[in-house]
């Protein structure tokens, strides 16, 4: 039940990632990619690898879905304008 | 053959099989299931056993093969027993009511094992009772010659409890050599909670007892595991984990056996902690492989019995016999005969312990030879228990242990009601759907209608044919496929009435639209039939059914929808009820759709991320309210003969070993109760029952049965459910994701499987947010979501397929709107649709459809949305990264400061057709390869040409006095080439081109030499100085010749693509921004942008100079590619 909230987080958090600028590694999938694992694997970290069952699962459980998935958004994100810079140099040069 | 004659044929074939139908449906009886006849279903699952070790296919076929014959010697009609995934087996059993006797006589391994007693059995000190005997040791005494009155083998003659027993067991010491003899292979794993323990606590309440103090609990291990990974995997009482027990394991060579019951009737659990148990070492004389005949009789009025013997078991019994007779003849003290004893232990609980009188036999039984003779089994039977045995021990032992993990008893009547309610809610979805289309589509709506009651009798004629027992699930499948096939005929209406308003004639369109639609229909239902037949090999019985029916019904109205409705459709195109389009709702071209689906896209995102918030946070706050098919327990639904309080019916449910029993009354009598509670045992709905009975009164049926519908589900059920779901859900992700890679584009799959993914999740937050539960039927609805989300996807996404080579130089978010704007009615109709039937479920159905209804209506909604909102726009973004459709949004956004919803200006062009063949696709009118409105708004775009250029084209002069041959010889042209002509977007293009005027001449020239004055950037159009005679226009609407030799050097792997390629090079050579179809300024009034950019590479090659034509080939074959 762990696992469906955060997978659930991720790809509601990664609906909003249309506003900004489609610079992610691997475009609005990428994104996807980094928002659904982002979630599952900072929920797994805080409860240290293991997925809370049925009753072990809270709001709070929920909640853990959402740092993950903006780290994981940040890093396509970031990876995606590196590539882009990386690019722009080699094209220039 | 001519197409009326084919359709003449067609028409015939369908009127044969619906007279076949008709007689099939007359001749042929419907089979229905349990839930609508009644009856009970028995689930087990397959564990292994010494002689099986491992549970396989073979011992699967085996094992039903066994309990189909033992259900026939049952004396049940119409019983099925089937395999289920890779360890299970579903027994149906219509019409029968005794659940107890059901499952004594269907799921027992029948290991029939008959040990020398006192030989064998051992003290709690391990010293074997013979060896004690002679010593006069009063507990080998006990043993041996049982209690007062109380006979040797039965409770309370020297037996302990379990935990003592494997305790015991445990510290011997294995035997390793004559394992051929052993009954086991292996150890034997049992797992314990120490006294006093949370564990202990926590089974007893599970099991609604009490805990007994200093003593140790059972949880696991009398299912036979020989293995720890098989003790491991088994179910632990609810909230007890497998760590806080401790194992004990028997070893090899050893046995622990339950005492016999006390009477036939007074049945001891073997997990109750009044069982007794005794030590043996597995050293059994013969088993029940060496005994024939076995026949239940009686004995001084008690029932036996009685059986022969076979593969050297005569002889093995008269040794044992006569070593039991000799060592009773050794023992003996004065007159006092001291009788030794033969055990026979049936599934591990010992049926008898019989003496063996040494005077009568002093060398043992000896075999006649006849069939009747040998030895009989008295003892602890019913007249029927005896029976069931000597049934069981005649078909054979079952080469698997049967560990039953759920029961259903279903009442006869419940069932006719539910059926009641499904015919009710299946003639209502129906009725709807049909006073749809009529509505709607007008005289189309008709003929869908008699295409929806052909394929409503072919599908009735094959369910009987096949024959399909039908069940609830079945009939929702059933009650689905009705959308299913009025969407095939939504699809074909829409594409015919698109063709009739774009000015073609009513039978042209008829063609044309079937032409054009047909292959998104064939995609759709293709992934329809897949998704049917995953969830049909790997899920459980109760979603085989629905996903049998789902598959034939997609199959079945796949040719309705294809053959009979064209055939009817032609066939009338030709009669006077089809001579005006308004007949079919095309009467007037409606307003065109201008709606910026794509800019939009990110409000509707957003309202996706914010209902997924909601469910999530539901998700985590309330959770899935899972029901007892994944929670284990017990739900029955009764009829009590006087309303009574539901606090009531409660206690008496609580006093009757209902642990916290939750009772709801349901319908409208007043006299109906749901009772559901936590234990999957069904001996406690038994007591429950009849302590209802006896204190209130259980109402009857009209087959004078008991009106009580018990589900019993164990907790492996839910597990075994839930795996299947997984794993079907994968299996259906991987290939539908494959099929689309396939049909489509890689990039189409990502798409349509996060669309999916939302599907899925918001269906479950809908369901964590209003509590409802969630049964097998919901997980089967959600796996059908999987195929009805997709195929509105593949209706959209096959429209953007078909539009991409068509708007060559359009950015693919204007590609996406105008696919969505052409297929957002098909889609908002086929939607309504479905979801009228299901709605029907809803209001109309049980609670079984009900469960069903309810996930589709979310499903199917959220597929419709997420189609349009979720995956075209994933799609877009992601192609859009792709370096074409940059390069053409940088294009657009360079001219315009923005890119445009619509490519208002747009010319398509006509795709290259496929060589036709001509048997297998449909033909079109001969003549009307370009609509009537496309060729007149052909004409008027070349007046308006030749008006701005201020002079005549060859070609409107030829026009003017063309004859009709001509024409037909001009428009069927481009039917060579690849490109064809086509305007704006709604017709379907075609038509000459026209011959270039001398203006256009006179640019292309310039454009040559602007091209040969230096090499123009291929990504950034740059803008030298021109003429500044020359507009913009001119340059949109008359494409150089030359330039496409000079920038041969420019390659693009994607034929469409090479096209837009060109067209870009050609303009960034003449420095002028783009106009046509992406851009306003070609509007469709203008006509010229449009005329330009349909020119397709071929007719543009037409049009060459016959040097260039050889210039280009001699290029190719130097190597040279476009």
């Amino acid at each position: 039940m762990g696992m469906l909230a955060w997978v659930m987080m991720g790809l509601a958090i990664w609906h909003f990632t249309i506003w900004l600028p489609d610079r992610y590694w691997g475009g609005i999938v990428g994104a996807f990619v980094g928002a659904v694992v982002g979630a599952i694997v900072v929920g797994l970290i805080i409860h240290g690898f293991t997925i809370p069952g049925t009753h072990d699962t809270t709001i709070a459980t929920a909640l853990e879905g959402i740092p993950g998935a903006v780290i994981g958004i940040g890093l396509v994100y970031a990876e995606g304008v590196r590539r882009e810079r990386a690019r722009d140099v080699a094209t220039t040069g | 053959m001519s197409d009326r004659r084919r359709h003449g044929l067609v028409l015939l074939l369908v009127l044969g099989l619906l007279a076949a139908s008709a007689v099939a449906i007359a001749l042929k009886p419907t089979l229905l299931g349990l839930d609508l006849k009644g009856g009970v279903q028995l689930t087990y699952q397959a564990m292994p056993t010494p002689q099986t070790p491992k549970v396989d296919q073979a011992a699967l076929n085996d094992t039903v093969s066994i309990l189909e014959s033992r259900v026939n010697q049952f004396g049940v009609s119409n019983a099925t027993v089937q395999t289920e995934g890779g360890s299970l087996i579903v027994v149906s059993l219509p019409d029968v009511h005794n659940l107890t006797r059901a499952e004594n006589q269907i799921g027992s391994t029948a290991q029939l094992e008959f040990y020398d007693w006192e030989k064998n059995a051992i003290l709690p000190d391990g010293q074997s009772v013979a060896s004690q005997l002679p010593l006069q040791n009063p507990k080998a005494v006990k043993i041996s010659q049982g209690a007062a009155g109380v006979a040797p083998g039965d409770p309370g003659t020297g037996g302990m409890p379990l935990y003592q027993a494997v305790k015991l067991a445990s510290q011997q010491q294995p035997q390793t050599t004559n394992t051929k003899q052993l009954s086991r292979l292996g150890n034997e794993y049992f797992l314990f909670g120490a006294p006093g323990s949370q564990a202990c606590t926590t089974a007893a309440k599970d099991e609604g007892t009490l805990p007994v103090k200093g003593q140790w609990c059972y949880l696991a291990g009398l299912n036979g595991d020989t293995k720890l990974k098989q003790l491991k995997s088994e179910s632990l009482p609810k909230g007890v984990s497998f760590s806080q027990g401790t194992v004990l394991t028997v070893p090899q060579g050893w046995v622990v056996l339950q005492a016999s019951n006390p009477t036939p009737t007074d049945t001891i659990k073997p997990t109750s902690p009044q069982a007794q148990y005794f030590v043996l070492r597995d050293h059994p004389a013969l088993s029940g492989k060496q005994i024939s005949n076995p026949t239940a009789s009686s004995q001084n009025g008690e029932p036996i019995v009685q059986f022969g013997f076979k593969n050297g078991g005569a002889q093995a019994f008269q040794q044992v016999t006569a070593n039991i007779a000799h060592r009773g003849q050794q023992l003996q003290i004065g007159s006092n005969p001291f009788f030794q004893h033969f055990a026979a232990a049936l599934d591990g609980q010992l049926l008898s312990v019989p003496q063996i009188d040494y005077k009568q036999y002093p060398d043992g039984i000896v075999n006649t030879g006849s069939s009747t003779a040998g030895a009989s089994i008295q003892g602890s039977f019913t007249t029927k228990s005896a029976q069931d045995l000597a049934t069981q021990l005649r078909l054979g032992t079952l080469p698997v242990k049967l560990n039953r993990i759920s029961e259903e008893n279903i009442s006869a009547s419940l069932g006719a009601s539910a059926l009641h309610k499904a015919l009710i809610a299946g003639a209502v979805g129906l009725g709807i759907v049909v006073l749809f289309l009529i509505l709607y589509y007008r005289l189309l709506g008709l003929i869908a209608t008699s295409t929806l009651i052909i394929y409503g009798i072919y599908f009735y004629a094959l369910i009987k044919l096949i024959p399909i027992t039908m069940s609830l699930a079945g009939i929702a499948g059933m009650i689905l496929t009705i959308g299913v096939a009025a969407d095939a005929n939504i699809v074909i209406f829409e594409r015919v009435k698109e063709e009739i308003r774009a000015g073609r004639s009513i039978r042209s369109g008829i063609a044309t639209g079937y032409k054009k639609g047909l292959s998104a229909i064939m995609d759709a239902n293709v992934v329809t039939i897949m998704v049917a037949f995953i969830l049909f090999v790997l899920s459980t019985q109760s979603v085989q059914g629905f996903a049998f029916t789902l598959g034939i019904g997609t199959i079945v109205s796949l040719f309705t929808a294809v053959l009979a409705t064209q055939a009817i459709m032609t066939t009338a195109g030709d009669s006077r009820l089809m001579a005006r389009p308004s007949a079919l709702g095309a009467g007037k071209p409606k307003r065109k759709i201008t709606f910026d689906f794509m800019g939009m896209s990110r409000y509707f995102f957003t309202a996706s991320g914010v209902i997924l918030l909601v469910g999530a946070f539901a998700i985590g706050g309330k959770g899935l309210n899972f029901g007892i098919d994944f929670t284990s327990g017990t739900t029955a639904t009764t009829t009590l003969v006087k309303p009574v309080s539901a606090a009531r019916v409660s206690t008496i449910a609580k006093n009757a070993g209902a642990p916290e029993p939750t009772v709801v009354k349901v319908g409208s009598s007043g006299e109906r109760y749901k009772i559901s509670f936590k234990k999957g045992s069904p001996r406690v709905a038994t007591n429950v029952r009849d302590a209802l009975n006896s204190k209130i009164g259980i109402a009857r049926t009209n087959s004078n049965n008991l009106d009580w519908n018990a589900t019993s589900i164990g907790p492996t059920f839910g597990k075994t459910v839930a795996n299947e779901a997984i794993i079907a859900i994968i299996a259906a992700l991987a290939v539908i994701a494959l099929y689309v890679a396939l049909r489509f584009d890689r990039k189409f799959t990502i798409p349509v499987l996060i669309a999916l993914m939302h599907d899925i999740l918001i269906t479950a937050g809908v369901y964590a947010l209003i509590g409802r539960q969630v049964t097998v039927d919901t997980v089967a609805a959600l796996l059908t979501i999987l195929g009805y989300s997709l195929y509105d996807t593949i209706i959209v996404f096959d429209r953007v397929r078909e539009n991409i080579p068509r708007m060559p130089r359009a950015a693919f978010s204007q590609i996406v709107n105008r696919s969505m704007s052409e297929v957002i009615t098909r889609s908002l109709a086929t939607t309504f649709c479905t979801l009228l039937p299901v709605l029907a479920l809803v209001v109309f159905g049980d609670e079984t459809l009900r469960d069903f209804g309810f996930a589709l209506l979310v499903g199917v909604a959220s597929g419709a949305y997420s189609s349009i909102f979720i995956a075209s726009p994933v799609l877009t973004h992601w192609k859009e990264r792709e370096p074409q459709f940059r390069h053409r949004r940088n294009r657009i956004v360079q001219q315009f400061g923005f890119v445009p919803a619509y490519a208002t200006g747009a010319a398509d062009v006509e795709p290259e057709q496929r060589r036709r063949r001509t048997r297998a696709t449909l033909s079109e009118v001969g003549g009307e390869e370009v609509s009537a409105a496309e060729f007149e708004e052909l004409k008027r775009q070349i007046a308006e040409e030749e008006l701005e250029s201020g002079g005549t084209s060859t070609l409107t002069r030829r026009m003017a006095r063309t004859s009709e041959d001509e024409l037909q010889e001009t428009s069927a042209a481009p039917r060579r080439g690849r490109g064809r002509i086509r305007d704006g977007g709604d017709g379907d293009g075609g038509g000459a081109p026209p011959r270039p005027s001398r203006r256009s001449q006179r640019l292309r020239a310039e454009a040559a030499e602007a091209q040969r004055s230096g090499p123009a950037p291929v990504e950034e159009p740059s803008r030298p100085a021109l003429d500044p005679a020359i507009t913009e226009d001119d340059l949109a609407s008359h494409p150089p010749a030359e330039d496409i030799e000079v920038d041969d050097d420019v390659t693009s792997s994607v034929e469409d693509e090479a096209t837009d390629a060109d067209v870009a090079r050609r303009t960034d050579a003449n420095g002028a921004p783009q106009g046509g179809e992406d851009g306003p300024t070609g509007g469709d009034g203008d006509g010229a942008p449009g005329h330009q950019e349909a020119r397709g590479s071929d007719d543009r090659q037409r049009q060459r100079p016959k040097s260039q034509q050889q210039r280009r080939s001699r290029n190719r074959r130097h190597g040279r590619r476009r």
